[in-house]
C-alpha cells in the first residue's frame, strides 16, 4: 500500500482517471532487504512469511493446548478448524487412509488461510500467497506426495492406467492417455499453484488500484476541485471488493487443500 | 470494467520495460523462508496438534461418556425413589381411607346399638308403666268392691234388722257386684 502512494504520488490527478504505479511489480517486490544474512535476503515478504507461520503455530498452540473438557469458543473454533481438516477433507476424500495426509493437508490450510487474509488485514495489505515461492512449492510437494503414493499402491500400474485407459474405447486410448499424461504430471502441479497465485495477485492489484486511487482523488480535493470526486466511486468499489477478498482468500484456502486431497486420492485409488 | 482494464494494461507495459516473468518466477529467499515456515507448521501439525487433538476428543468423550452413565444410573435411582415414595403414598392413602371406614362403621354400631338399648329401655318402662297402671286399677277395683259389699252388707243389715248369715251374704252381693261390672265392661 505504501509503495503505491509513493509511486502513485507522481500521479497527474488532473488528466488521470486511476492512479496506477509505472510499474506494476513495485506492488509486489520489496526490493529493499530488512537486513541481509549470508546472501539471504530478509525482506518484508520474508518477514510476513515467518509472521504467517508463526500465526498459524499461535492459533493451533493457544486453541489447543488445554484440552478442556467444556473448550471455550476460540478453542471450540479452532478444534472444529482441526477436525473439518481431518474428517471433511482428508477422511472425506481420500478415505480412511487419508488420515495420514492429515497433518500435511492441515498445514496447507493453515499456511494459505493465514496467508491470503493477510491480503485484507489493516496494516499489512500483502498476501504472501501472491508471490509464487509458496504456491508453487505447495504444489510440488502435493505433486510429489500423489505421485510417490500412485506408483506405491499400484506400482507401475498406475502409469500404465493412466496411459492407456481401459475403460476407454481402444480407439481413443492413446488420445485420452496423453490427455491424463499431461494433465496428471504436468499441468496439475502448475495450475494448482497458479490458480492460488493468479487469485491473490488479481485481488491484491484491485485493492491497491482501487483504494489507492480512491485516495489519492479524493485527498486532492484542494487542488483539483470537483474532479476529486472520481475518487468515491472508486473508494466505494474498493471496499466493495475488500469485503469479496476476504471470501475469495478463504475459498482459495480450501480449494488448494481440497484439491491436494483429491490429486492424493486419485492415486490411491487411481480406478475412480 | 474501465477500472480493472487500465491496470492490466499498465502491467502488459510494466512487463516489457521490466522482468514481468519475475513475478511468476519464485524469489530464493522467500521459497527457502517459505519451506521453512511449511515445515515448521507441518512437523507442529504431525506431531503435535493431531496427538493432542485426539488426546482431548478421546478424553472429552470419556468424560461425557461417564457423565452421561452418572446421570443415567441417578435417573434410573431418582424413579425408583419415586416409585417407592408413590407406593408408600397409596398405602397411607389406604390406610386412611380404611381408618375413616372403620370409624364411621363403629359410629354407625354405636348409634344402633345406643337406639336398640333405648327402643328396649322405652319398651321396658311403657310395659312397666301399663303393668303398673292395671294393678293399681284391680286394686282400686278390689277394694271398691270390697267397701260396696261391706257397704251393702251394712246397710241391708239395717233393713232386715237381723244378722244374716254373712258369709253367704258377701258372696251373693259379690255375684251381685261381678254381674254389674261385667255388664259395665
Amino acid at each position: 500500500m505504501e509503495s503505491v502512494i509513493l509511486a502513485a504520488s507522481e500521479c497527474d490527478v488532473s488528466q488521470e482517471i486511476i492512479c496506477a504505479p509505472q510499474d506494476v511489480l513495485e506492488l509486489f517486490f520489496f526490493k529493499d532487504a530488512l537486513f541481509t544474512i549470508g546472501g539471504f535476503h530478509f525482506t518484508r515478504t520474508v518477514f510476513l512469511i515467518f509472521l504467517a507461520m508463526f500465526i498459524v503455530l499461535g492459533l493451533l498452540y493457544f486453541g489447543l493446548r488445554k484440552g478442556e473438557k467444556v473448550p471455550s469458543k476460540f478453542s471450540s473454533a479452532i478444534e472444529a478448524l482441526v477436525t473439518f481438516v481431518k474428517e471433511d477433507i482428508a477422511i472425506g476424500i481420500i478415505g480412511p487412509e487419508g488420515v495420514k495426509y492429515a497433518p500435511y493437508l492441515l498445514a496447507v490450510f493453515m499456511f494459505v488461510i493465514v496467508g491470503n487474509l493477510f491480503e485484507v488485514t489493516p496494516l499489512i495489505n500483502f498476501p504472501i500467497t501472491s508471490r509464487m515461492a509458496i504456491p508453487l512449492f505447495i504444489s510440488l510437494v502435493t505433486w510429489v506426495i500423489f505421485v510417490i503414493v500412485g506408483f506405491k499402491k499400484n506400482g507401475l500400474r498406475y502409469l500404465g492406467d493412466l496411459i492407456w485407459p481401459k475403460s476407454v474405447p481402444v480407439a481413443l486410448r492413446w488420445l485420452v492417455g496423453i490427455i491424463e499424461f499431461v494433465s496428471t504430471f504436468l499441468l496439475r502441479p502448475i495450475t494448482l499453484a497458479v490458480r492460488l497465485f493468479a487469485n491473490l495477485v488479481a485481488g491484491h492489484l484491485m485493492l491497491t488500484l482501487l483504494l489507492a486511487s480512491g485516495w489519492i482523488f479524493m485527498s486532492s480535493v484542494g487542488d483539483i476541485g470537483v474532479r476529486s470526486i472520481i475518487g468515491l466511486p472508486w473508494f466505494v468499489f474498493g471496499l466493495g471488493i475488500y469485503v469479496f477478498e476476504i471470501v475469495v482468500a478463504v475459498l482459495q484456502a480450501y480449494i488448494i487443500t481440497l484439491l491436494s486431497a483429491v490429486y492424493v486420492q486419485t492415486s490411491v485409488h487411481p480406478e475412480h | 470494467m474501465f477500472a480493472s482494464a487500465t491496470p492490466w494494461l499498465l502491467a502488459t507495459e510494466a512487463t516489457e520495460e521490466s522482468e514481468g516473468i519475475d513475478l511468476l518466477l519464485p524469489e530464493t529467499s522467500e521459497l527457502i523462508a517459505g519451506i521453512i515456515a511449511f515445515a515448521i507448521i507441518f512437523f507442529f501439525a504431525w506431531k503435535w496438534v493431531f496427538p493432542t487433538i485426539g488426546k482431548t476428543l478421546e478424553a472429552r468423550q470419556a468424560a461425557i461418556k461417564a457423565d452421561y452413565e452418572a446421570a443415567e444410573s441417578a435417573k434410573i435411582e431418582a424413579e425408583s425413589l419415586k416409585n417407592d415414595y408413590q407406593a408408600q403414598l397409596a398405602q397411607a392413602r389406604d390406610e386412611a381411607g380404611r381408618i375413616v371406614e372403620e370409624a364411621r362403621q363403629a359410629g354407625e354400631s354405636v348409634r344402633a346399638e345406643v337406639v336398640a338399648r333405648a327402643d328396649v329401655e322405652a319398651a321396658a318402662i311403657k310395659e312397666r308403666a301399663a303393668a303398673d297402671m292395671s294393678g293399681e286399677r284391680d286394686r282400686v277395683a278390689a277394694s271398691l268392691r270390697r267397701e260396696v259389699a261391706d257397704l251393702s252388707l251394712d246397710v241391708a243389715e239395717k233393713v232386715v234388722g237381723s244378722s244374716l248369715d254373712r258369709p253367704s251374704q258377701q258372696a251373693l252381693v259379690d255375684r251381685y257386684i261381678d254381674e254389674l261390672g261385667g255388664l259395665g265392661n
